[in-house]
């Protein structure tokens, strides 16, 4: 437990939004994994939803999920972040390594743990509060912050997801009061506030019109560059565009993992070539 | 391709690639065999039937790249499917080289015609390098439809017999023109059409290339021939 | 092409017919059902209107025989029961519907919470006001105001239950996630998001909860009873509309049936303000 508390020190982070911990630009960053998966088995009730999973998430890095339907990309993202646990009769087996830390060991705070890996979902939900509000309502739980540190936070957050001069004129207007878009990069900068180190996108623009999504998918490639990204998609050539790593699923196993541009040129499983060009017959 | 998109049409937009490029490459050979015609007959009808017949393969080749890119813009095609179109698209820039090839030997052999100096010098290795040159068009534009790359692997290593044919031949034709000065007008005609048989031969090489290309997903151009080799044979 | 043009024609002649019987049907059952409703507001505006004056509000209730009078210690005590009901009522039934539809949900104590709950719901209030008089009153050895609140919250109570835990389970599951997410515990995403998501609703329900107690008679006969003067002492039995409008109906003195009906109307008016309210405050939650 006393490890957990030094990892997820929040001390770590200053009010200006940067992180302390960071590896300066200059030093070339070996590469690092943010989660490693090894022999995760799913199971609703009696159904087996994830069948021996193992693959790494690279910190930094966007890291897609394709697949068809059912295939348990969902399920595989919402065992990261525990999500699962709300639900009586669903259970993983097997590790998953955040920073050397299993997640899956119990007796584990779990609300800590899912303020360190956020996610997003595929409906925007905003809160019923205001903008600040929504966004104020994260960083509370974790952090005990001055009116004007929030401000800051809250203008950090709403930066970084692109909503800031949309939104800095009604922040005290309700969340609702937002277009579609622009309530999915509410929930955006939301997950973001809170400074978590991995950030789960369950496809997060499924339920949005084409600007939107590119919005949120240029928004993605910024955040890259300070948290890790994992993003489950439908639409494949979300993924061919945003993600450096791509792993393609089926029927609750990991068929092929490896580089996106390799994954959509050349690669290297048949199963995985048929599902990406259209041979579904 | 063996298997069927979910979507038929995509299927048809593919199939209708490769079959247009097997059909700009029937086009060529037939230009390439004409021109050998003319110019072992030294027949001037032959040649201007080579020359007329130029503007039809650079149309083809100007309507299947424009369905190459309706097919990158319309299906976002992945995998097997892109480097399918990318080859098709870089195979039929060859064949139409192949065919301003083709028509060069028709033009120079006019233009020996109409010199009317007569040749004494013996042209069989241009009659047999332009033989080698169409059948390894034929073979390679076969490997393309079938996606050997067994077969394609031996036209790359054909080629170089092409080459050394015109090297011989450059020599001979040399020590012929230092012989006599006034060959070597003629000379530098049949230099220019012996030149353009090797480049054909290029050609099909690069086609031949494209074939591994598609189907192992390597980019074997530029590399040592016994890598090639391994990749076609994986 | 005529012949498909006649068939359509019958077809469709016949499904204007039947649209019109089943329009006029409607209309008629609408029409016995405003007529009587329109005829009970009427007879209640009309013999009512004619009591309310400045007087309802600052005299009490009159002795037997005398004249005039007014209803001031009923309007207050009705007011102070109704009160002290909602006091009471809203936050037991808030969190009782808010553990069974955020922690208890299946489990066995939530399974026979709902089901007294609906039993509650559906006892005859003077049942209830029986069961508050045995246990309150006849121990005291006397009526109160006390004890009617208590009989008016056990009505209530069961109202709030029922409407806030169906409010709260309309509130998507995708919200709840969404907090649980940023790593908020269980009480936090129960009481500041999914209670919030579903005030206005709740709040919808309380008022339901408050019309339907306001004109409840029959429990507070055996309990708060009336008084004839007025008091404000929770202690001491309470004087209440309903039970006035009782004892005053079918009395022989005209100022006290006069009374008896001003009391009626100002129920009703307070019942369908109380109901206007609701639907207002309703309305804002789903445009908003």
């Amino acid at each position: 437990m006393a490890n957990m508390k030094t990892m997820f020190d929040l001390n770590q982070i200053d009010s200006q939004g940067g992180r302390v911990d960071v590896v300066s630009n200059e030093q070339p960053r070996a590469a690092k994994n943010a989660l490693e998966v090894r022999n995760l088995n799913f199971f609703y009730g009696a159904f087996q939803g994830l069948k021996n999973i193992n693959l790494d998430i690279e910190e930094g890095k966007v890291t897609a999920f394709i697949g068809p339907s059912g295939c348990g990309k969902s399920t595989l993202l919402r065992t990261l972040n525990r999500m699962y646990d709300l639900y009586p009769g669903q259970r993983a087996e097997g590790e998953i390594n955040f920073y050397g830390q299993n997640i899956l060991e119990p007796g584990q705070d779990l609300n800590l743990l899912r303020s360190r890996i956020g996610m997003v979902f595929q409906k925007p939900t905003p809160f019923p509060m205001s903008i600040y509000e929504n966004i104020a309502f994260g960083v509370r739980l974790y952090e005990n912050l001055s009116r004007s540190e929030m401000d800051e936070r809250v203008e950090w957050a709403l930066n970084k997801a692109a909503l800031w001069t949309e939104a800095k004129d009604k922040l005290n207007q309700s969340g609702l009061s937002l277009s579609g878009g622009q309530q999915q990069r509410l929930c955006i900068a939301r997950g973001v506030a809170v400074k978590p180190s991995i950030i789960l996108l369950d496809e997060p623009t499924s339920a949005l019109d084409p600007i939107s999504t590119g919005k949120i998918e240029e928004l993605i490639n910024e955040l890259k560059h300070e948290y890790t990204i994992a993003i489950v998609t439908h639409n494949m050539q979300q993924a061919a565009r945003v993600s450096d790593y791509t792993a393609y699923m089926y029927l609750g196993s990991l068929i092929e993992y490896g580089k996106t541009d390799e994954i959509f040129i050349k690669p290297k499983r048949k199963e995985t070539e048929d599902y990406i060009t259209g041979r579904f017959g | 391709m063996p298997d069927k998109h979910l979507s038929s049409q995509f299927d048809a937009d593919l199939n209708s690639l490769s079959s247009r490029l097997l059909e700009m490459g029937g086009l060529v050979e037939s230009q390439i065999s004409t021109a050998m015609r003319a110019f072992t007959q030294m027949d001037l009808e032959t040649c201007n039937v080579v020359i007329q017949n130029e503007k039809l393969v650079n149309d083809l080749e100007v309507q299947i790249d424009m369905a190459c890119t309706e097919v990158i813009a319309r299906r976002q095609p992945t995998a097997r499917d892109l480097r399918l179109v990318m080859a098709v698209s870089k195979a039929i820039t060859n064949l139409e080289r192949a065919g301003d090839e083709a028509e060069r030997v028709a033009k120079r052999t006019k233009r020996l015609i109409e010199s009317g100096a007569p040749y004494n010098i013996n042209v069989a290795e241009i009659r047999l390098s332009g033989q080698m040159a169409i059948s390894l068009l034929r073979r390679s534009l076969d490997a393309f439809a079938r996606l050997d790359t067994i077969a394609a692997a031996a036209v790359v290593e054909e080629d170089r017999q092409i080459d050394e044919e015109f090297r011989a031949f450059v020599r001979k034709l040399i020590s012929y023109m230092m012989e006599d000065p006034h060959t070597i007008t003629t000379g530098l005609d049949m230099l220019t059409i012996a030149k353009a048989i090797e480049r054909i031969g290029d050609h099909a090489k690069n086609i031949a290339e494209f074939v591994i290309y598609v189907a192992k997903g390597a980019d074997v151009r530029h590399i040592p021939h016994e890598d090639l080799v391994r990749e076609a044979n994986k | 092409m005529s012949q498909v043009a006649n068939i359509d024609q019958a077809v469709f002649a016949k499904r204007k017919r039947t649209n019109k019987i089943g329009l006029i049907l409607s209309v008629l059952a609408m029409g016995l059902g405003m007529i009587f409703l329109v005829w009970i507001l009427s007879v209640l505006f009309i013999k009512g209107f004619s009591a309310i004056n400045l007087n309802i509000f600052t005299e009490s209730t009159p002795a037997p025989g005398t004249e005039g009078g007014g209803l001031a210690n009923a309007i207050v005590g009705s007011l102070m029961l109704i009160v002290s009901c909602t006091l009471i009522s809203t936050p037991v039934g808030v969190l009782a519907g808010l553990y069974l539809s955020e922690y208890g949900d299946r489990g066995r104590v939530a399974g026979v919470t709902r089901f007294v709950t609906d039993i509650m719901l559906s006892a005859p209030s003077i049942v209830i006001g029986l069961f508050v008089y045995a246990l309150v009153v006849a121990q005291n050895k006397h009526f109160s105001g006390w004890a009617g609140t208590i009989a008016l919250a056990l009505i209530a109570i069961p109202v709030v239950v029922r409407t806030t835990e169906n409010m709260l389970r309309l509130v998507p599951g995708s919200l709840r996630e969404a907090a649980y997410a940023l790593g908020a515990p269980k009480w936090k995403v129960a009481f500041m998001i999914t209670l919030r998501a579903a005030q206005s609703g709740i709040m919808t329900g309380i008022l339901l909860a408050l019309a339907r107690v306001s004109g409840e008679t029959a429990p507070l006969l055996f309990t708060a009873l009336n008084n004839q003067f007025f008091s404000t002492n929770m202690n001491a039995p309470m004087a209440n509309l309903p039970v006035t409008i009782f004892q005053f109906a079918m009395s022989p003195y005209d100022n006290w049936v006069s009374l008896a009906w001003g009391a009626s109307l100002l129920i009703t008016f307070a019942v369908l303000g109380l109901n206007i309210l609701a639907r207002v405050v309703f309305r804002e939650k789903v445009q908003g």
